[in-house]
């Protein structure tokens, strides 16, 4: 499945653009730790990832990154506020079980936050559900209902409302049509595939 | 730390000393300090000895060096085989062999017995020169920093110039953290598990209910027992309670569960045993997990000094980096080293929470520092555990390429 990882990359290209050089960067849901070998080659920043999994907290130390085993929240409240210049959340906000909770911690310990998500209002995801009367499948979420991961879905408008009641300043914003490439024109909640975020208090 | 260093697993035609992958046979070696050493609280020992063994070569940079860090009942043999006919291999020769996780054919190995042991090193048993005595408690108090500084100095006669990686679990975890912490420039990675930055309440209390076994025993006469004799039943029976804390319900029941010794094929030993006990008592030897601890209590006192284990479980005790250095943060403040910490899920000695404590502290203190938390069921002795997973994480932590710039903290 290649489309996947080349959509990966351009998701690390536009969160590579945002990082400043040389910033300390918490990575939440960090994964076999790719995103921030790039930013560690890149931007030269100082990394710590958070994950659940044993293996990928491996897969991370074999490559240098450092990264921390356990819950992101309580990892996140073991530091002092604005401990981290940004943290990133990228591709996890619909697995989160409490995402504000997350999102208000990582405004404490960071500066700023990077979020990304896939946009669940995409016109394709909404005629999964109208017209096929099925949960939304595409090149990101490829697994039938019974053997995919809890999910919450979140859509553009959503966030975008979310972040406007918390008193959430958005900074930056990047929406990308369906494969996840080209800027998105317009009607970003229709249009958008996927949406990157940057947020600041 | 357990006895139960598993058998190896070489086929029986080849005998497990000459395998591919083991270290084979060792010497352990001693080393004896130049000059007076101090101890913490100030006081001087002449003569200092520290038994230990290497296996591996040390390289012409001479920072290939590795050293192993053991536990409160452990020792300087840590891998191969001392003979041919040796039943058991050093402790941690699962982990330490050529290809293995600590690949001997990369690295230079080390492990020495720490001062105040009983396997060669210099300890409350060992006769003092002045005297001609044993010290007994004339030994002088005994901290987890005293074990640090005398490797130091064995490190240096070595000539290793600075330590690859320093690893220890439990108390070697703790001897470790205080090499990265006392000696920054040296010691370039840090890896500690199944330990604590501070012996807790349940920790000490432990430790007190062993010492008052030994301490209880008549035959302790304060410490100043013949060589031969000594507190044996007290030892045992400190032994039998701290190997408990080193397992876990989940492994104890799997491998006794209510099985009763008459329900299992007998050994000359045991039947000899049971021949021995009163005929009428009901409280004789009934259940599998009763003859382990009795076995494990017999084969500790005839390895094991009874007034080493009161002074090294008094080391762990007073063993508390928050209150040694102001904050946790503080003590870590000096580490130059990049660490991993490792926790293990059913480590109800030192539960996984203290050792990500120590994990969040070296983040906080800006320092490159990573956690695992090994989900095991085989309780604090799960460091020891044959595990590719294990192995996998500290063969990724000692061999990856070291990063391009030292301005890495977060």
């Amino acid at each position: 499945m290649t489309q996947p990882v080349e959509k990966r990359t351009v998701d690390m290209q536009i969160i590579g653009d945002w990082v400043e050089p040389h910033t300390r960067v918490l990575d939440l849901g960090c994964g076999r730790g790719e995103l921030l070998d790039y930013l560690v080659q890149t931007k030269h920043v100082s990394a710590l990832g958070v994950d659940l999994d044993f293996a990928k907290i491996t897969a991370c130390v074999h490559r240098g990154v450092s990264a921390y085993q356990g819950d992101m929240i309580a990892c996140m409240a073991s530091f002092p506020a604005r401990h981290f210049d940004r943290v990133i959340c990228s591709r996890t906000v619909q697995e989160l079980h409490a995402p504000a909770t997350v999102i208000a911690e990582a405004l404490r310990v960071a500066r700023s936050v990077t979020v990304g998500f896939v946009n669940h209002g995409f016109w394709k995801n909404r005629l999964d559900l109208l017209v096929r009367g099925r949960k939304a499948r595409n090149a990101v979420y490829t697994t039938a209902w019974a053997e995919s991961r809890p999910a919450n879905p979140v859509s553009v408008a959503d966030f975008e409302d979310f972040c406007t009641a918390e008193g959430i300043r958005i900074t930056r914003r990047a929406h990308l049509l369906g494969d996840w490439k080209t800027p998105c024109p317009a009607l970003p909640n229709l249009l958008a595939g996927y949406a990157l975020y940057d947020l600041t208090r | 730390m357990t006895d139960e260093t598993q058998a190896p697993a070489a086929p029986a035609s080849t005998p497990p000393y000459l395998a591919a992958d083991d270290v084979g046979l060792v010497a352990p070696q001693d080393f004896v300090c130049p000059r007076a050493f101090t101890f913490k609280n100030g006081q001087e020992l002449i003569g200092l000895t520290l038994r230990y063994e290497t296996y591996g070569t040390l390289n012409a940079t001479r920072d290939n060096a590795i050293l192993i860090c053991h536990a409160l009942s452990g020792n300087h043999h840590a891998a191969g085989w001392h003979t041919p006919a040796d039943k058991k291999p050093g402790w941690w020769n699962n982990l330490i062999g050529p290809g293995k996780a600590v690949d001997t054919r990369r690295f230079f190995v080390i492990c020495a017995n720490v001062p105040g042991g009983c396997s060669g090193s210099t300890g409350p048993s060992s006769l003092n020169p002045a005297t001609g005595e044993a010290y007994g408690l004339r030994f002088p108090a005994l901290t987890i920093v005293d074990m640090v500084r005398a490797q130091k100095l064995l490190l240096d006669h070595l000539g290793v110039a600075e330590l690859h990686t320093v690893i220890g679990g439990s108390m070697g975890g703790m001897t470790a953290m205080l090499f990265a912490i006392e000696f920054p420039r040296f010691t370039r990675r840090l890896l500690a598990m199944a330990t604590t930055a501070r012996e807790g309440a349940q920790a000490i209390a432990f430790n007190e209910v062993g010492r008052q076994a030994i301490m209880q025993d008549p035959a302790w006469l304060n410490g100043d027992y013949a060589r031969d004799g000594g507190p044996r039943v007290g030892l045992a029976i400190a032994r039998m309670m701290a190997h408990i804390t080193y397992l876990s319900d989940a492994s104890m029941d799997r491998k006794f569960g209510r099985r009763t010794i008459q329900s299992r094929e007998q050994s000359p030993e045991l039947r000899a045993e049971l021949a021995q006990q009163p005929a009428t008592a009901d409280f004789n030897l009934q259940f599998e997990v009763e003859s382990y601890l009795r076995h494990q209590g017999q084969t500790f006192i005839n390895r094991f000094d009874a007034n080493s284990y009161l002074y090294i479980t008094r080391a762990l005790d007073q063993f508390d980096l928050d209150h040694a250095y102001g904050s946790l943060e503080n003590a870590f403040a000096p580490v130059l080293a990049e660490s991993l910490i490792v926790g293990f899920t059913s480590d109800w000695l030192f539960p996984p929470e203290q050792n990500r404590q120590i994990a969040q502290a070296l983040l906080r203190a800006s320092k490159r520092a990573s956690y695992a938390e090994l989900a095991t069921d085989l309780g604090h002795d799960s460091f020891l555990l044959e595990s590719e997973e294990l192995y996998a994480l500290i063969r990724g932590f000692l061999e990856r390429v070291p990063a391009p710039t030292l301005d890495f903290a977060i």
